[in-house]
Parts: structure tokens; sequence; C-alpha cells
């Protein structure tokens, strides 16, 4: 291409001089299926092939003294100042140079450059012919799409085989979870076991230490109360009235720890679950019937009143032991607690409100009890307002022993009262 | 740690002076771009030349993506090579984007810099209308993005050219042997997106080191409006402009760039610019 004749460029048109004789070596150039364009080293372009303006779509003089960057797109312009210009200063060429090349109208135009940097007619330019490229930037842009959609594709599958090999740590150190919880659990299975072991062996010792209580207490007791007896007898001597009533005071008194001590382990052997319920159909008016021939001297004694409004249908699920000892306990109250004069009313209905419920009250007209203390007379060795002088006969265990067998038959046992006016008892069981 | 340091960046120390003078190279380039300046500063300064983790010769398995994906990166390895030289009272002179990475470093350890030197800098490429003209839109770097894709589809031929005689300056032909660009097309987009698409202007308000901005008279990567803003917004700065165009003044016109810094250097200049500083400081 570069002719050892050619002139000195002529700075001022900017244009090259030809000869006669370069003349149709020039127009080789001019019209070379390649386009042309020689920059000095400030950008000024100096050489400029017909080719290369129609390429742009200028006029064939139309482009010289123009700076190089003109007929670059802006991309490429940054390009030619960070990587052509220096590859072009310090090596002196470059090759196969993609470069967007700007047309007069705006438009991009895809070229291929090689360019060589040298010394001519005294000065430095760089020379640089450009292949248009259509077909093969299409294919190069077609492969360049499906290299990045490979990656796409490679980088999803390689996310995927993380997510996977995440879950997978996930789903191990779960399973070491597992395995380790699964092991606490043993181990908390086999405190639970020793700890019931422990339970187990107190309870033993509780129940050996009740049937020593019961043993060791009730015998001398029973001893008191028979020696006492054969006195009061005169089985050694005659006794005077003194001695008598002092012997009447021991044998109550003596009656008494007894009573004591029986509530006591009663209350102990419901409270540790080893009372024996023998459940089954119990008819009410039955219970009551029995009862109140008991419970009757009493009544009398203290010149009391009592009727009983039973319905004879009405039977409940229960131990009729129990409920006989709860209705006697409850009737003992009353008789204690109301006035010379007072009544005692023993009814039972089925509770409409609190369907499959059958209610057996016990009614006074005794002192009464005041609302905030209703709950108190049932917790152990509980007598209200109890001077000492004012008590009365009685454990003080008698309504905490009541409440627990009815609870222990399904039921309750609950207290409703007007001071002054009385106090109602009510037994609730389970209807038959 | 240091050696490490020295052959992770591919550092070069010469020269006969004391007081170190390290060069920066831009996005696009290696060290190699310094070749005309330096032997104008060898007998007074130490030189020291390095490439960036990614670029020219330096040890790409040392490349985190993370780091260089911004300028902060770049400028964590200035600080290395000056932690690892124990390089004091430094003159930096940065081409372009490494201007702002001489900012970034500066601002970090103000004590170790003595000046900053910048070449075509510019503290974001992209407009923020309506204030500022950085010379480019976003199309125009994502059309560069894509020229260099292309390019890479021939990196090899392009990246690695054959030796080829150097009219120009024969005797360094033999050293380009190695590649000159950043091989791996993946290392350069990212550097050129750290580059082009960064917003370094809250960054200059606070840089303590007198700074020399050299601004090409016709550079289309850094308009002369850039220089202006710059020379406002970095306290203690002179605005040079040079008669050189383009926007690579220390290859395209190696005298003129070396006059005025030669200048910048031998001026009385240190009650100067403490003024300068201060009254920045005091605006």
């Amino acid at each position: 291409m570069e002719s050892p004749k050619r002139n000195p460029v002529d700075a001022e048109h900017r244009r090259p001089v030809v000869t006669s004789t370069a003349r149709a070596i020039d127009s080789l150039l001019d019209d070379a299926p390649c386009g042309f364009v020689a920059f000095a080293d400030d950008g000024t372009l100096r050489v400029v092939n017909r080719t290369l303006a129609a390429m742009l779509g200028f006029a064939p003089d139309e482009l010289a003294g123009r700076h190089v960057e003109s007929i670059l797109a802006v991309g490429s312009r940054i390009f030619y100042q960070t990587h052509v210009f220096p590859m072009l200063r310090l090596h002196g060429r470059v090759d196969e140079i993609f470069l967007l090349l700007r047309g007069k109208h705006g438009e991009d135009v895809a070229a291929l450059a090689n360019a060589v940097r040298r010394e001519r007619d005294g000065e430095w330019v760089s020379d640089v012919v450009l292949m248009r490229i259509v077909e093969r930037r299409k294919f190069e842009d077609a492969l360049l799409e499906a290299r990045r959609t490979a990656e796409a594709a490679t980088a999803a599958a390689e996310q995927s085989r993380l997510e996977t090999e995440d879950a997978n740590d996930l789903l191990e150190r779960q399973a070491l979870e597992l395995e380790l919880s699964q092991e606490q659990l043993r181990e908390q299975a086999v405190e639970l076991e020793h700890q019931r072991a422990i339970a187990e062996s107190a309870n033993r010792a509780k129940s050996a230490f009740l049937a020593m209580m019961s043993h060791e207490l009730r015998t001398p007791l029973n001893a008191i109360g028979g020696y006492v007896q054969l006195l009061e007898m005169g089985v050694h001597g005659p006794v005077t009235d003194a001695q008598a009533e002092a012997l009447g005071r021991v044998l109550r008194s003596q009656r008494h720890l007894l009573n004591l001590i029986n509530d006591l382990l009663n209350l102990a052997r419901i409270e540790s679950g080893r009372v024996e319920f023998k459940l089954g159909t119990v008819a009410v008016d039955d219970v009551v019937q029995a009862a109140l021939p008991m419970i009757e001297p009493q009544l009398t004694a203290r010149k009391l009143s009592c009727e009983a409004h039973v319905p004879r249908e009405l039977t409940v699920f229960g131990d009729r032991e129990k409920i006989e000892q709860i209705l006697l306990n409850l009737l003992s109250n009353a008789s204690k607690f109301t006035p010379p004069g007072g009544a005692v009313r023993v009814s039972a209905r089925a509770a409409s409100e609190r369907p499959g419920r059958v209610q057996l009250s016990v009614t006074d007209t005794g002192v009464g009890i005041a609302p905030d203390k209703l709950e108190k007379v049932f917790e152990p060795f509980t007598q209200l307002d109890a001077t000492y002088s004012t008590r009365k006969e009685g454990t003080g265990l008698g309504l905490s022993i009541s409440r627990e067998l009815a609870r222990g038959m399904s039921g309750d046992l609950t207290a409703m009262s007007v001071p002054g006016v009385g106090s109602t008892f009510t037994l609730e069981l389970p209807a038959a | 740690m240091s050696n490490t340091i020295l052959t992770r960046n591919n550092v070069k120390v010469f020269g006969r002076g004391t007081q170190p003078m390290l060069f920066a190279h831009g996005f696009g380039c290696d060290q190699h771009m310094w070749r005309y300046i330096t032997p104008a500063f060898e007998d007074d300064y130490q030189i020291v030349l390095f490439d960036y983790v990614g670029a020219g010769k330096s040890d790409i398995s040392a490349y985190d993506a993370d780091r260089y994906s911004s300028l902060g990166g770049f400028a964590q390895d200035v600080l290395d090579i000056c932690r690892a030289l124990d390089l004091r009272d430094v003159i930096f002179v940065g081409h372009s984007v490494s201007s702002m990475v001489g900012v970034l470093a500066a601002n970090a350890e103000p004590d170790r810099f003595a000046n900053l030197i910048m070449i075509g800098p510019s503290p974001r490429y992209i407009n923020d209308a309506p204030d500022y003209v950085g010379g480019f839109e976003r199309s125009d770097i994502e059309g560069l993005l894509e020229t260099m894709e292309k390019n890479y589809i021939g990196w090899a031929n392009f990246l690695a050219p054959a030796i080829m005689k150097n009219p120009d300056r024969p005797e360094l032909s033999a050293e380009l042997e190695t590649s000159f660009c950043s091989t791996d097309p993946v290392i350069a987009r990212r550097f050129a997106e750290a580059t082009f698409f960064a917003d370094n202007r809250a960054d200059l308000a606070s840089v303590r080191v007198p700074s020399l901005i050299m601004q090409c008279s016709e550079d289309m990567i850094a308009p002369l409006s850039v220089g202006e803003y710059l020379q406002d917004a970095l306290p203690g700065s002179t605005l040079r402009v040079m008669r050189a165009t383009g926007h690579c003044p220390h290859m395209s016109h190696p005298d003129e760039t070396i006059a005025l810094m030669r200048e910048y250097l031998r001026e009385p200049r240190l009650s100067e610019r403490a003024d300068g500083i201060a009254e920045a400081q005091s605006r």
C-alpha cells in the first residue's frame, strides 16, 4: 500500500499532493475493497480513502482534517483512548481490533481494524485498514449470546449444585441434631425412670410410715380406752363420782385423739391416692335414709329439727360408703354450728343448669360463714373463729376429707352461706 | 508479606534519589505506560512502578472479584505497596482513574503522601444532570463494554502481540514480549465498570495532600469542565491545562508532561500550598 515515492503531506490542505506517477497507486488505494485511513499522533486524519468515506456516508474529501474520534462511536472512542492509542504508541501496531465506526448520520458501522504506526515524510502517522463486518458480526453476536447463555446456565447449575449441597449439609446437621435430641430423650427417659424409682421408694416409705402411725399410735390409744372403760365399770373397785367424771374426760380425750389420728390417716391416704373407690349406681335417698338415724341423737340433743326432701328415683355414680361418710360429716357440722331450735334440711336434685350432675345439699340455720372465708373451711385443721373456748368438737379435717372424697368420685363439695342466716353445703356427683 | 506484595503487584524500584515517586497506571494499560516519563526523574527520585492486580504481569491468582469491583480495592494495592516498601513522603503520580485511586489512598493515610500528581483525572465520568458534566452517558460506557467484549473474542491476538520492531523506542521492544493489557476479559470488564461507574466527588473535600491536576486541552475522556470542577473541589490543588491533546499526554507529549511535573515539584510552594489548603478549608 505504501508508496516509497510519496510526497510530503501538505499541512495546509491536509491532502496528499499526488504526482502523476503515484496517481495510479493512489487510485488503487482509493478504491481498494477496504477502508483506509492515516492519522497523525494528535488524531488528525491525513488520508481517508474513498471506500471508507463511502462506508460512512461521506463525500470523498469530507473527512480529511477531522479528528479520528469523529468517525468512532463513543464507546469505541474510549476504547481507542484507553487501549488502541497506548498500544500504537508502545507496540507500534494493533491487529484485528473491533471498532464501532460512526457514520455521517450517526449510524453505527462495525469494522475490524489493523493499524501500524510509523514515520513517514517526517511525521508519525498511524495507517489503519478497516474491514466492514456485517455477517461476521452477526455471527459473533450470536456466539457471544450463546456464550452468555451457556455461562448463565453454568452459573445456574453451579448455584443449584451449591444449594443442593447446602440443603444436604442442612439435612445432615438436622439428622445429627435429631440423633443428639434422641440421645437427650433417652437420657431424660433414664432420668425420669430414676426419679420415678425415687418417688416410688418415697411412696413406699410413706406407706410404711402410715402403717407405723396406724399401729404405734392407735394401739396405746385403744389400750387407754379399754382400761378406762374397765375402771368405769368398777372392775378394779368402786369409782367415786369425781373419779367417774375424770375417767369420762380421759375417755373423751382418748376418742378425740383417736378420731384425729384416723382422720389424718384418711386424709394422707386420699392425698397419696391410696383410697380405693368402689364406684357404682347409688340411690341418693337410700344414703340419706341410712345416715339420718345415725345423726338423729346428736340433732335431738341440740334441739334441732331435721327434714329431708330427696326424690326416690335420683341416682348418682359413686361409692356409697364414701357418699354416706360425706353426708354424715355435713350433718354433723350442721348440728354443731346451728344454735338450739334451728333447723337442718337435706335435699337433692338433678342440676338442670349442669346436665348429668346431681346435687345433694345440707342446709342449716346456723351462724353462717363470711363469703371470704368460704373456701378456707375446706383447708385442713380449720375451724373458723375458733378461739380455744369456742372450739367445737372435731379435728378440723372433716371438710377437707369430704371434699377430697367428692373429687375422688369426679364430684365436688362446695359451700354457700349468708352470715347469721345459715349455710348450705352441696355435694355434687355425676348422675348415674 | 512485603515480598508477597512486591511480587503480587509486579513492583519495580529504581532511580538514584531518596524521595519516592510512585506511578500508578490507568485502565487499559500497565506500568509500561510510564516509560517516557520515568527517565527524567531517575536521577532525583526513587521510582516505584507497579501493576494493579489483574493488569500487566501482576499475580492473577491474587485477584479478588469483590476487592477490585470498586476503586477502594485499587487504593488498597497502593497502600499495600507503600507499607511493603515503607514509603514516606510519597509523590503519587496517577493516570486517569488512578488519580482517584490516589485520592482514596491519600484520604486513608494522608501522612504518607507529599503530593498527588493527577494526569487526566475525573471524579465521575457519567454526567449528573443538571450541574455536573462528566462527558458520558451510561449508554456510552455500555458501548465501551461491548467493544471490549468483541475484542476479547480475538484477545490472544490483541493482547499478546508478536514482538514488533518499534521504530519509536526500539530498545524497549524486548520487554513488550509479555502481554501489555489485562489478559482476562472478566477482569478487564470489572476494571472498566469500577472506573467508569465510579463517583468520587464526595471524597475530594477531605483531601489534605496538595495536588497537581494536569488537564489536556482536548480530552474526550476528561473534558475541561471536569478539570475545573476538580480544582474547585480539591483543597490545595493546582490546575494546569496542557497544550497536549488526547487522554495520554505522558505518552503523546512526554516533554510537556515532564516539564509541568518538574515545575510543580520545584516550586517553593510549601507555604503557598498551606495557604491554599487553609483557604479551601475556610470556604
